[in-house]
């Protein structure tokens, strides 16, 4: 010990550095022979330590437009196809408790729980079916069984559904906030429009970002789940000042859960050489010939093959679904819709710039 | 407190104590116990008040030689490039500027055994609280989203385009507490 007495006391200004010199002491003597080897891909994918987990608490957030008090919220640099300006003010984005009265009043909400926050983390991709990668992962809670969890819509207790994020009480906040973004839309020099979106009690469980990189395209790939469960999602439209709305278009018990990417067809992400933003997923390879019989029977297929396909089939975390409870316009009620079961087999999207 | 948090609480005043040693060279090191340690704590948590400027004015300097930032050519927003692919383009958050100002972000670390309907007591740990400042206040905060086919302006073949660009200005409300607790089983 008395040699790392020596070293310390030049260094006793900086406790991190000298603890370091220590651990360096330390470590040298007995391994002196001792070399850092590099890991392959499959020890690393074998990692996995502790994520982050988030809570937000009693969270507010509010923002908009108020000219006369300095306050400014724009969204420009959009262009309309005729090659027009658009210019998009926000006159109020919030993130509020929920019973806010589309906005009007706005109150405080839990986002994420203690026992199932929201979290950053590197995974092992061989336990979400990405074979020997290490994965960023950002997702919100996640869902849990049925007998444990909360109705997504609202109402009923403990028991009554999947999503983990708790409907409001007269005793706590709840950790389902409203959503609203009201703004006003300019496009060139025509009049503007004021258009407000609201969503009550929205939920996200079960939403995730994937992201990990290819190999073989040298590109970052990634797999995006959104799931979106409101007990009613409004649009409408109002006069420039927000006044004189006209009628509601309300969506009761709104569902969404898209699935953009999946382990077998992940999500390309990429710019082109002209600068423009470039999102791709691969179509799903086909199967070797032979390897699936002629009556599409498991007995008459190669077992490894027709499961493969089987599970890409059926399998709903690959697919999107949208679904709304009841569909109204001010005071007409026009049923419910449902798209359900879509499989994206292949996807290209590029932004394209429009200016001149 | 639990012991866990002690330790880091702690390592700081003990690592100071034992690079001072060596200068009252007969002194030995006495271990703690756990009652004296129990009687050592750290500061309660950090209050910050901050106003941070990027790129708003481009600088002190405004003349006909340095220029302006209105002028063509003359680049005053910083820019954070990067590259989904090798050898493809580049995915920019450009011309970010403004600067936003607030008073009273904490920090600390919170022990949480109750409340949160029935969550407290479940969870029964620690966490870092980061308490967010009420209101922050916005002067011409500006930035744009865009692709670009190099990572600098300057770079040969530059070609940009903008997908859209935001501006901000004024009070925003920003409540709450931020929680960051390790997940898994520590």
């Amino acid at each position: 010990m008395h040699r790392h007495g020596e070293t310390t006391t030049t260094l006793h200004q900086s406790p991190f550095l000298k603890a370091g010199i220590i651990a360096l002491c330390v470590a040298a003597g007995p391994a002196a022979k001792a070399e850092l080897q590099g890991l392959t891909e499959t020890e690393l994918s074998e990692i996995d330590g502790a994520g982050i987990g988030l809570v937000l608490e009693d969270f507010k957030f509010a923002h908009g437009t108020d000219v006369q008090n300095g306050r400014v919220f724009k969204i420009g640099g959009i262009k309309s196809s005729q090659g027009e300006d658009v210019e998009i003010v926000v006159n109020k984005l919030y993130i509020s408790g929920s019973g806010s009265n589309y906005g009007q009043t706005l109150g405080s909400v839990n986002l994420g729980r203690l026992v199932n926050p929201f979290t950053i983390d590197v995974v092992d991709g061989n336990d979400i079916g990405v074979q020997d990668k290490a994965v960023l992962s950002i997702a919100a809670p996640t869902k849990v069984a049925a007998t444990e969890g909360y109705n997504c819509m609202g109402g009923g207790g403990a028991g009554s559904g999947v999503c983990s994020s708790r409907p409001s009480t007269a005793t706590f906040v709840g950790e389902r906030p409203d959503i609203g973004l009201q703004m006003n839309v300019t496009v060139g020099s025509n009049q503007s429009s004021n258009l407000n979106i609201h969503a009550q009690s929205a939920v996200i469980d079960g939403s995730y970002l994937r992201l990990w990189g290819d190999n073989d395209r040298r590109q970052l790939v990634g797999q995006f789940k959104l799931n979106f469960y409101t007990p009613e999602l409004s649009i409408n439209a109002c006069e420039q000042d927000g006044t004189n709305c006209g009628s509601r278009i309300r969506m009761s018990d709104f569902a969404l859960e898209l699935a953009l990417g999946n382990e077998f067809q992940p999500m390309f992400l990429d710019v082109d050489g002209s600068g423009n933003f470039v999102a791709e997923i691969q179509a799903i390879q086909k199967p070797a010939p032979g390897t699936i019989g002629a009556d599409g029977l498991r007995s008459s297929s190669d077992p490894a093959t027709w499961d493969f396909y089987n599970d890409y089939y059926t399998n709903p975390e690959y697919r999107s679904n949208l679904t709304i409870g009841n569909f109204s316009v001010g005071n007409r009620d026009f049923g419910s819709a449902r798209v359900e079961g879509m499989l994206i087999q292949h996807l290209k999207i590029q932004t394209k710039d429009l200016a001149p | 407190m639990t012991g866990r948090t002690l330790k880091y609480a702690r390592s700081i005043p003990l690592a100071l104590g034992l690079a001072l040693a060596p200068q009252f060279g007969s002194a030995e090191l006495a271990k703690l116990d756990d009652g004296a340690l129990s009687d050592v704590s750290g500061q309660g948590g950090i209050y910050l008040s901050g106003d941070v400027s990027i790129n708003e004015l481009g600088g002190p300097i405004r003349n006909g030689y340095f220029g302006g930032c209105e002028e063509v050519g003359k680049k005053c927003g910083a820019r954070v490039a990067y590259r989904l692919k090798e050898d493809g383009g580049w995915f920019v958050l450009d011309d970010i500027r403004g600067s936003f100002a607030f008073e009273g972000l904490t920090l600390k670390v919170r022990e949480i055994n109750d409340g949160f309907a029935g969550d407290g007591q479940l969870f029964n740990r620690e966490v870092v609280e980061l308490g967010l400042p009420n209101v922050v206040r916005y002067n011409d905060v500006q930035f744009k989203l865009a692709g670009s086919s190099t990572a600098r302006p300057t770079d040969p073949g530059f070609q940009q385009t903008d997908i859209f660009s935001i501006e901000m200005q004024g009070d925003v409300t920003l409540e709450g507490n931020l929680l960051v607790f390790p997940t898994g089983n520590p």
